[in-house]
């Protein structure tokens, strides 16, 4: 139906009329999308040690090898993290998915460490950037530990 | 008559190749009659996921003067282990590794549906160096806002998680002076000082940064390397997985220049020093191999060589009205200045991309070449501190499906066609290598003069044209086989710092235009065609006065509606085009329109933004950018397509449009009253919140994957921001001929 051409002597507009109900047609170019709700976003009941105690261990297993000044360097950072974490600082999807790194850390998945660490320096830089580059550090100098069993 | 739309698309999937004309003219007089030449948008490094490289290196023709690779087009002779170049003719042997090929098992570069493959080169022992890592050189504007500053700093900590594990990093801060700051294991941080007033020569600025020495090799977890050998690292560029740590908090401590800006005055940026001092620390260290100086900048040069304003505010920064006066003081010899560096650049192979986030310009105009000419990208943002500047920041650091960096370096494009063709020029981001042959035209378009160029950043979107030249006199017959071919061989680095060549080889019938007009005229590629006329426009829009190039553009419209329309004389609703150019007039349209060759309402910066990413995309994102694409959603039926045009805006209506640059929701009339009326909430009017949200689904689709991130606008009937969609639809309903019924659209 053509619009009523806007016309400054014209009659006030029609009351406005509810939209069709009933389907829209074929649905829209785009498929469903994952909902928008985020499983972070739920209560997250991660205590500081499940992450910061196998860290500490990694760092441990790394000073027989690593320089004394690089690990120095990670440990002040993991500080930095537990302070943080402490004084709740850290949202909610950064202490999940810290919990999710400190996991495929302990099961030797490199690379998905890797991923997680990067995801977060990318979604939450502004919280996790002073200490990240340590975690970063540490997953990969643990990743070229001579090997173990 | 068959449509080549499949025969189209099916080449440009498979070689990343799109002909304005796909039939060619034989002879060079019939080809200047077709007004649209004989050109090709290429894109070097097309996404291919079904095209693994293969592990051996290229069997070269042995003519000197030709080189062409082994491909599909040549007649190979099995027995005697023979093939013959398609493009000079000489028959060569087959090397040894060969001796095995038969009718039944043939080399994959001869199989036809490998016309375009990749080969790796392999790096030949003993002699192998260490394959030199990329390089990322940042150098960084401290004279920001404090939270703009502060964005950027965690941007670049951000970015060091992004970068391949083993690339070198280095820093150069600037503002009043210059920094060059040495990364080092150790506590102390050290950097040179520069003054950003005085220009240096390459020589000076190495000579200051101690790079003449003769180099100490260090111990890196390394074999010690013999004193010959270049070592893989200087105090300035270091591998960042063992600077990471030391730089991140380097990052973290830089602040605010601390020069005070009094009042009335710009903060004195000294980019063309820096830029200077990077260019010159590259040079010096690693010559030749992959790299990328990125600008950080949040405002104009505004002391020093390269300067583009004085420091008073009172003075601003020139605008088209200012260069069309000849009011611009600084312009020239800036421009001068940063296409020194560029060039200088280009020959080493290093790119230089610019980031400029300011509210007011920041002198993309006189740098613009920075990016131009090396292939680097050009980003400009009214801010550090956005979503939008740390999205598209992040997608340089993209990687492709397979897992692999998209970023390319040091391409060197090289062009041969068989002998009825010569090669015109190219225009895209890349430089002459001035390579002169007998497929070199005289008659340049774009960079010509040359069949090689040079292409120092490239992914696999990035896209060249390349125009050619029949050369064929008239009336000659048809050359034997009746199809000339082009092959396009780019040599470049892959993001592993492996070398890789991939191999492109077309092929197109010849047709005598006398004849045969109406296969010509089925075969036109209007889309290419069009995308083709228009980096010609704007090409030229560089450098001539824009009436001047807008009336060459409608003189090539013209010119070709007559050659390829029907119409009885005298009778303007008797015009026909045929369906294979009967959108080219639209594109033409829009393009005259464009922000690319209107600058009315833009500054010189914006302007030179656009141009700079027109003349590099491929062809569908170029033809957003001409004619943007509008999409309709409505209860009436499934979203659909429709006319760039003000027909297209109704009330029960919402409309998606992308111009490449923005994203525009707009939502008609009625649409936007029924939402400020609330029911999308209410649950049987559910099917209007779906309606609500399908653009914003789509448009996502879109944001998620372009670089640059376009700035994402929603808007509604009679909002100030709906100008950017009125602005764009061709105004064919105005207030003027609304209540004109009789008269035909």
């Amino acid at each position: 139906p053509p619009s009523a051409p806007a016309d400054p002597a014209a009659p006030p507009p029609r009351a406005l009329g509810p939209p069709p109900q009933g389907s829209v047609g074929a649905s829209p170019r785009a498929e469903g999308r994952p909902s928008a709700a985020c499983p972070e976003q739920e209560e997250c009941s991660v205590s500081a040690d499940t992450v910061l105690a196998p860290l500490r261990a990694a760092l441990d297993a790394c000073r027989a090898t690593v320089q004394k000044q690089v690990c120095n360097d990670i440990g002040r950072r993991l500080t930095v993290l537990e302070d943080a974490w402490a004084q709740g600082k850290l949202s909610a999807p950064v202490r999940k998915r810290m919990s999710l790194l400190v996991q495929e850390l302990q099961q030797q998945h490199w690379d998905a460490a890797d991923e997680i660490h990067r995801s977060l320096m990318v979604d939450h830089v502004n919280e996790v950037s002073q200490w990240m580059v340590g975690v970063k550090r540490l997953i990969a100098e643990t990743r070229d530990l001579p090997t173990r069993e | 008559m068959a449509t080549y739309l499949e025969f189209i698309q099916q080449n440009e999937e498979r070689d990343g190749v799109r002909f304005s004309w796909n039939v060619w003219p034989s002879s060079r007089l019939e080809a200047t009659r077709m007004v649209v030449p004989l050109a090709c948008l290429l894109t070097p490094l097309k996404e291919r996921l079904d095209l693994p490289p293969v592990q051996y290196e290229p069997v070269l023709c042995s003519r000197p003067t030709c080189k062409a690779v082994l491909n599909p087009l040549c007649q190979v002779d099995y027995r005697a282990k023979l093939w013959a170049c398609n493009f000079c003719f000489q028959r060569n042997q087959f090397p040894p590794a060969y001796a095995g090929i038969s009718e039944v098992n043939q080399p994959a570069e001869l199989v036809p549906q490998f016309s375009t493959i990749e080969y790796i080169v392999q790096v030949k022992e003993p002699q192998a160096s260490p394959q030199t890592p990329l390089i990322f050189l940042y150098i960084v504007d401290t004279c920001l806002e404090e939270e703009d500053l502060q964005a950027l700093k965690e941007f670049l900590q951000m970015s060091l998680s992004l970068l391949p594990p083993d690339a070198l990093v280095g820093l150069i801060t600037f503002g009043r002076m210059v920094q060059v700051h040495e990364l080092s294991c150790e506590g102390i941080s050290k950097s040179y000082v520069f003054r950003g007033t005085k220009d240096l020569t390459a020589k000076q600025i190495q000579d200051m940064l101690g790079l003449l020495r003769p180099a100490v090799p260090m111990q890196q977890g390394r074999p010690l390397q013999t004193p010959e050998q270049p070592v893989i690292s200087c105090r300035f560029l270091q591998p960042v997985h063992e600077i990471d740590m030391n730089l991140t908090d380097l990052l973290g401590e830089l602040q605010r220049d601390p020069w005070q800006v009094t009042q009335g005055k710009r903060p004195l940026h000294s980019t063309g020093v820096a830029l200077s001092i990077a260019v010159g620390l590259l040079e010096g260290t690693f010559p030749n191999t992959g790299a990328r100086i990125m600008l950080f900048t949040g405002g104009p040069p505004t002391q020093g060589p390269g300067m583009v304003v004085g420091d008073e505010l009172k003075t601003p920064i020139r605008s088209w009205h200012d260069i069309e006066k000849d009011n611009a003081r600084f312009m020239k010899k800036a421009t001068k200045h940063y296409e020194t560096l560029a060039n200088r650049s280009a020959a080493n192979g290093h790119c230089i991309d610019i980031y400029a986030c300011a509210l007011d310009q920041t002198g993309l105009l006189e740098m613009k070449c920075c990016a131009n000419l090396t292939g680097g990208h050009m980003v400009m943002g009214d801010s550090f501190n956005t979503s939008l500047f740390k999205q598209t920041f992040q997608r340089v650091f993209s990687k492709g499906y397979n897992g692999e960096f998209r970023m390319a370096f040091g391409a060197n494009l090289d062009v041969k066609t068989s002998r009825e063709l010569k090669i015109a020029g190219a225009i895209g981001p890349c430089t002459s290598l001035n390579a002169k042959g007998p497929c070199v035209s005289e008659n340049e378009l774009g960079i010509g003069g040359t069949s090689q160029w040079k292409i120092c950043s490239l992914d696999p979107s990035t896209t060249l044209a390349i125009y050619f030249e029949v050369v064929n006199q008239h009336n000659a017959p048809i050359p034997q086989g009746g199809r000339g071919a082009v092959q396009f061989v780019t040599q470049y680095q892959h993001s592993s710092t492996q070398r890789r060549i991939r191999v492109t080889t077309i092929a197109r019938n010849w047709a005598d235009a006398q004849t045969q007009l109406q296969h010509i005229e089925a075969a036109f590629d209007q889309e290419a065609a069009a995308v083709l006329m228009a980096r010609l426009g704007v090409y030229r829009a560089e450098s001539e006065e824009g009436p001047d190039v807008l009336r060459w553009l409608d003189r090539q419209l013209i010119r070709l509606c007559q050659k390829f329309g029907q119409y009885n004389k005298d009778d303007p609703n008797s015009f026909r085009l045929s369906e294979s150019f009967s959108l080219y007039p639209q594109f033409i349209f829009h393009l005259r329109r464009s922000p690319f060759l209107q600058v009315f309402n833009n500054s010189p910066d914006e302007s030179s933004y656009y141009r700079h990413h027109f003349a590099r995309q491929d062809l569908t994102q170029s033809l957003i950018m001409i004619q943007p694409i509008l999409y309709a959603y409505s209860f009436h039926g499934p979203p659909e397509p429709v006319l760039l045009d003000s027909s297209s805006i109704l009330p029960d209506r919402i409309l998606l449009m992308d111009t490449f640059f923005q994203i525009v929701i707009y939502l008609g009339e009625t649409i936007a009253q029924w939402q400020k009326a609330g029911y999308q909430d209410m649950p049987e009017y559910e099917n209007f919140k779906h309606l609500l949200q399908a653009p914003l689904d789509d448009a996502q689709e879109i944001l998620q994957t372009r670089f640059p991130m376009p700035r994402y606008i929603h808007t509604e009937h009679g909002s100030s921001q709906a100008r950017f969609l009125l602005s764009k639809v061709n105004p064919s309903q105005t207030h003027n001929n609304l209540y004109a019924w009789g008269q035909v659209s």
